[in-house]
């Protein structure tokens, strides 16, 4: 132990010596004094910075919170269009941000309270129901102009009932599609019978026809739209969730479970991902952000097609399109606003929708960059574009999470075959009406 | 139960000889044998899931999850450990945790250890409010506070260096902490410092020189929750600290790793690893302090 | 990889909080003497000095916090009254005892659910911390290592143990499915139904909890004197008459405060049923993860503060409560 406490004392005297050699004088009690500001990361956004001053090029420095993480060079990629911005703009930096979408959704709400906001999100379209409800974003309509963006992603960013577009699209999708093996099947079923059927021929041992998140109503949700029903009544806020299409889709995945067998008994994102890539799932629904692994780990065996098209009603089934927007808080000083507005209109100009194509993989939001060769030639782009076009935009009102939390565990209970598919969606239909009373 | 206590008069300093006292009864081989096989499964039961973690991290690519059950799979790497400890600034951030947290850890000991010194040896007005507040502040549940703390910081301009985490760590296991020191010091005799102050010691002095070299075991074991604390805490860190790849601690930096639907879980496993490491040393250092430390203190609570 | 100047700058800034740290204590101090002991001559002037930086610390981080919680929790603060809430008086306090606290589930059975969970969790705390240290109090071989390996659960962060166990649960790739398989039963789906998700956050929380108590309670052991042992034995007393009346009530002081400590500990643990329970099976929710979905996840500011001040309490009381009955509290206070 003594050492323990030599060594401990050891590092608090370097420390303390090394401070006080440091450039700026400590002043007790006064921590905001601090000298090296260059490289401090300061989220402190400096909103006492004398907006005041003449609209002369003056010095602007913008705080962005992003969702993109390092992993998959999201926020590589946000961080160079910062830095090519600021190039091109004397005078403007940015302070790029990664938070993860919960974290940045919490963090917003508590900064804006605080009244230390960012002065930019780069974040996902269900951000818009509790921002806007807490009134903490500004619609961007006057800011650029919106018919240049793809239709269904501004149509994403829409809230009914309330005036306005509430974010600027930077990439579109985030929808679900059907990957499959081609070592394991030969090519896409057509109709959810020779979806059946297909997976039916390759069960085997260890082996399963099909693997999905098996405990997501995201992976839901497409087959509700296949069988034509709605989470939302007309007014886009009203729960529908006890209804003969909710039904019958409970039960078109109880059945190819229990009854047809094709699906493994427990299985999440990460078990059915690792049956995929191990090669013991011949298909798999999946989202556009897991195309690039499962190429690296299929080759050109992995196949990408739309989800297979309802027998039952003639419908394809209607995955949830989102996508990552930017979303500008409220109250935002005139100078730093300006500065704002041209940088989202930059990030998203066709050069740097194409780059984030060839970078990220994802579709843009850009029209005329989502008709480039780039996406027309590349089958996988393509066939994941052929599946969004089936897509609805994933609601965003604040109403969607009452859906999300009560559809989950009755879901999960129809698959563990613990509830009929009726009982389950009568419980949906009042978990749902239940949490609408707490949002009042 | 208090009065049979008495007897052993609680040996302050623990000595060697006294503290395997246990062991002065002989056991036949039958019996070993069977205590032996026990300790065994227990052990097994405990390591397994830990080794479970290795294994992952020597599995090549990112199989979280795999039918393999073999613990060193075969076609093992340690490609995992060189990209965290090469690739990625872990280092730093392990580097940032131990400057932290050591030094609050200590910190946090200094005014533990004075304040139970003041809560041992007077009865100041307000001293039992006091007492109950402390403990009071083990029963808040942690994420009440978060959303108030972090305001308080922003106003503060805390938020986003290693000043605000700094100051919170050294506070936040001081109730705990006291509610330890206290009941040890209450353990030893004041007659020892009464001593002291006819010998011409200040209060101060004698609480120096006499009763904290007797509370070294004690003191250890408040700095190694202190330590542990701070080492592992996810909430506090992720309300202060700011984003810069270079100035964050472990817990986020690995917290990093966990994409939100893409994990690298080789990285992530071989990360835990290399984390729980200083733990565990810290951990098997001091462990026969923290026997003595622990239970003398709450043995008269 | 680390490089010279980051390191620089991250000792740079721990030591310059550090020593703000040591000169507002100096500054502290100093007004204090010059107030209490030169102008007041106060009796209690030096304890008061003593718990001075402590006090000031909690009162920022502890009680100005708790205040704010306070009011919030007397408000209708909610996304949709965000910036400017509207006071409500005891609204919610009653909401928490009369409405669904999350989905479904309200308060009462939430509550009995809390404390099966900690019932559950501590008794194998208990049993399982004295079983083992019963075995190991005794001179043997490879009692170091032992003791070693036991103790590792607590010293491995607790995040990543959970992350860890989640996916020994998991169905098809999990060794206890793995191992029910080879031994012919069928497999479990603990992460989906709700009685094995319950019970695989108890194993877990177990596994993790024990070692904690073993280490406390072998130091019990440890100080109980050999002469007791040594005259029961005279007396023809048989083991279980020696564990019985000897070695229970002597390290009964020191089981109390552990079994308290770990009793709030487990009542109010988070990150094992949030993370086992990443389904967010509702069954499996206690008190505090159903605080957590209710502020983070639901945005019911107010609503959630008065719901965690009915926590606080619940547990504030039982403690007091126990520590009154087992006379733990009357030394101290």
């Amino acid at each position: 132990m003594k050492s323990l406490w030599k060594i401990t004392a050891l590092i608090v005297l370097a420390t303390m010596l090394l401070a006080a050699c440091a450039p700026a004088a400590p002043v007790a009690e006064a921590p905001a004094a601090e000298a090296p500001a260059a490289e401090a990361p300061v989220a402190e956004a400096p909103v006492v910075e004398a907006p005041a001053e003449p609209v002369a090029p003056a010095e602007v420095k913008l705080t962005v919170w992003t969702k993109e993480a390092e992993e998959g060079g999201g926020l590589p990629y946000v961080q160079a269009l910062a830095d090519a911005f600021s190039a091109a703009n004397p005078g403007v930096t940015f302070e790029v941000i990664n938070k993860d979408v919960e974290t940045l959704r919490e963090d917003f709400q508590t900064a804006s309270l605080a009244g230390a906001a960012p002065d930019l999100l780069w974040t996902v379209s269900d951000h818009v129901g509790p921002f806007q409800t807490a009134d903490l974003i500004q619609p961007v309509d006057g800011l650029v102009d919106t018919s240049m963006y793809v239709d269904s992603a501004v149509e994403a960013v829409k809230l009914p009932g309330v005036e306005g577009t509430w974010g600027v699209p930077i990439s579109n999708g985030n929808h679900l599609m059907l990957l499959f093996n081609k070592s394991l099947i030969a090519e896409a079923p057509a109709d959810t019978d020779a979806f059946v059927a297909a997976a039916k021929a390759v069960t085997a041992g260890d082996v399963y026809g099909f693997a999905y998140n098996q405990t997501e109503p995201f992976w839901l949700v497409p087959w509700l739209g296949g069988f034509g029903g709605s989470v939302f009544a007309e007014d886009g806020v009203t729960p529908t969730l006890n209804t003969p299409e909710m039904v019958a889709t409970l039960k078109f995945l109880h059945d190819i479970k229990f009854v047809d067998a094709i699906t493994p008994t427990e299985s999440d994102y990460n078990g059915a991902d690792a049956l995929f890539k191990e090669g013991k799932a011949a298909m798999i629904v999946n989202g556009d952000w897991s195309l690039s692994g499962y190429k690296e780990a299929l080759g050109d065996k992995l196949g990408v097609a739309a989800l297979p098209m309802v027998k039952a009603t003639g419908k394809y089934p209607a995955p949830y399109t989102s996508g990552v927007f930017f979303m500008v808080p409220k109250d935002l000083a005139a100078d730093k606003l300006a500065m704002v507005k041209s940088f989202m209109e930059f990030a998203t100009n066709d050069t740097n929708q194409l780059d984030m194509v060839a970078k990220l993989n994802r579709l843009p939001a850009l029209k005329t960059a989502l008709a480039s060769e780039l996406i027309t030639g590349d089958p996988i782009l393509a066939g994941s574009a052929a599946q969004m076009s089936y897509g609805t935009p994933m609601p965003i009102v604040l109403e969607m999470r009452c859906n999300w939390d009560s559809m989950k565990p009755e879901m999960i209970a129809v698959l563990a075959d613990q509830k009929t598919a009726e009982d389950a969606a009568v419980k949906m239909q009042e978990a749902a009406d239940a949490c609408m009373l707490t949002l009042e | 139960m208090a009065a049979l206590n008495q007897p052993t008069k609680v040996e302050k300093t623990p000595k060697k000889k006294t503290i395997f006292q246990g062991s002065a009864r002989e056991d036949s081989p039958f019996k070993r044998f069977w205590i032996h096989v026990g300790l065994i499964i227990a052990c097994i039961f405990t390591v397994y899931p830990i080794l479970r973690i290795l294994s992952v991290a020597l599995r090549p690519g990112d199989r979280l999850l795999s039918t393999n059950l073999a613990l060193i799979p075969p076609d093992a790497t340690l490609e995992a450990f060189r990209i965290v400890l090469f690739d990625k600034p872990f280092l730093q951030w392990i580097w940032n945790s131990l400057a932290i947290t050591m030094s609050t850890a200590l910190i946090g000991v200094i005014l533990a250890a004075t304040s139970a010194y003041a809560f041992s040896r007077w009865k100041f007005p307000g001293r039992s409010l006091g007492l109950i507040f402390l403990l009071g502040t083990q029963m808040i549940p942690a994420a009440m506070l978060m959303i108030p703390i972090y305001i308080l910081a922003i106003k503060l301009g805390l938020v986003g260096t290693f000043r605000g985490l700094v100051i919170a760590y050294c506070v936040t296991s001081v109730p705990f902490s006291i509610w330890i020191l206290k009941g040890y010091y209450d353990t030893i005799p004041i007659d020892l410092e009464e001593a002291a102050r006819i010998d011409g010691c200040s209060q101060l002095q004698a609480f120096w020189r006499i009763l904290l070299p007797l509370s070294t075991p004690s003191l250890a074991i408040v700095f190694l929750f202190n330590f542990t604390f701070a080492w592992n805490d996810y909430l506090l860190a992720r309300v202060m600290l700011g984003s810069q790849e270079q100035l964050l601690v472990w817990p986020l930096g690995l917290q990093r790793m966990v994409g939100q639907f893409q994990t690298q879980w080789g990285q992530f496993s071989a990360a835990s690893i290399l984390v729980a490491i200083p733990v565990m040393a810290l951990f098997l250092y001091s462990a026969k302090w923290l026997i003595s430390g622990l239970t003398l203190g709450s043995v008269k609570g | 990889m680390i490089d010279g100047p980051t390191v620089l700058k991250s000792l740079q800034e721990v030591g310059m909080t550090v020593l703000v740290i040591f000169i507002g204590t100096a500054i502290l101090e100093t007004i204090l003497y010059l107030i209490l002991v030169r102008a007041l001559h106060y009796r209690f002037a030096l304890p008061f000095m003593l718990i001075a930086p402590a006090v000031l610390g909690l009162v920022a981080l502890v009680v100005i916090p708790l205040a704010w919680e306070l009011w919030i929790s007397m408000t209708n603060m909610s996304l949709k009254h965000f910036k400017v809430p509207e006071f409500i008086g005891l609204t919610n306090y009653v909401k928490v005892f009369t409405q669904p606290v999350l989905k479904s589930v309200t308060f009462l059975p939430l509550f009995l659910r809390t404390i099966l969970w900690t019932f559950v969790n501590i008794s194998f705390h208990v049993l399982g911390g004295l079983g083992l240290a019963l075995l190991l109090n005794r001179k043997m071989r490879g009692r170091a290592i032992y003791r070693t390996l036991l103790v590792l659960p607590w010293a491995v962060p607790q995040v990543i143990a959970v992350l860890a166990w989640r996916n020994e649960f998991h169905y098809e790739f999990g060794f206890i499915n793995l191992m029910l398989r080879d031994l012919g039963i069928a497999p479990i789906a603990w992460l989906t139904t709700p009685v094995p998700n319950f019970i695989a956050m108890c194993i877990t929380n177990i596994w993790l909890g024990i070692p904690f108590m073993m280490i406390i309670l072998l130091g019990g052991l440890q100080s109980i004197n050999d002469e007791y042992y040594e005259a029961a034995q005279m007396d023809g007393a048989n083991a279980w008459q020696q564990f019985k009346s000897i070695t229970m009530p002597l390290i009964a002081p020191v089981m109390t405060p552990a079994i308290i400590l770990g009793t709030v500990w487990t009542f109010n643990n988070f990150n094992i049923p949030f993370f086992i329970n990443q389904n967010e099976i509702e069954s499996s929710d206690i008190l505090v993860t159903a605080l957590f979905r209710a502020s983070f996840q639901y945005n019911r500011y107010g609503f959630s503060a008065a719901f965690a001040f009915v926590i606080f309490i619940l547990l504030l009381v039982y403690t007091i409560f126990y520590l009154k009955r087992s006379g733990t509290l009357k030394g101290a206070v």
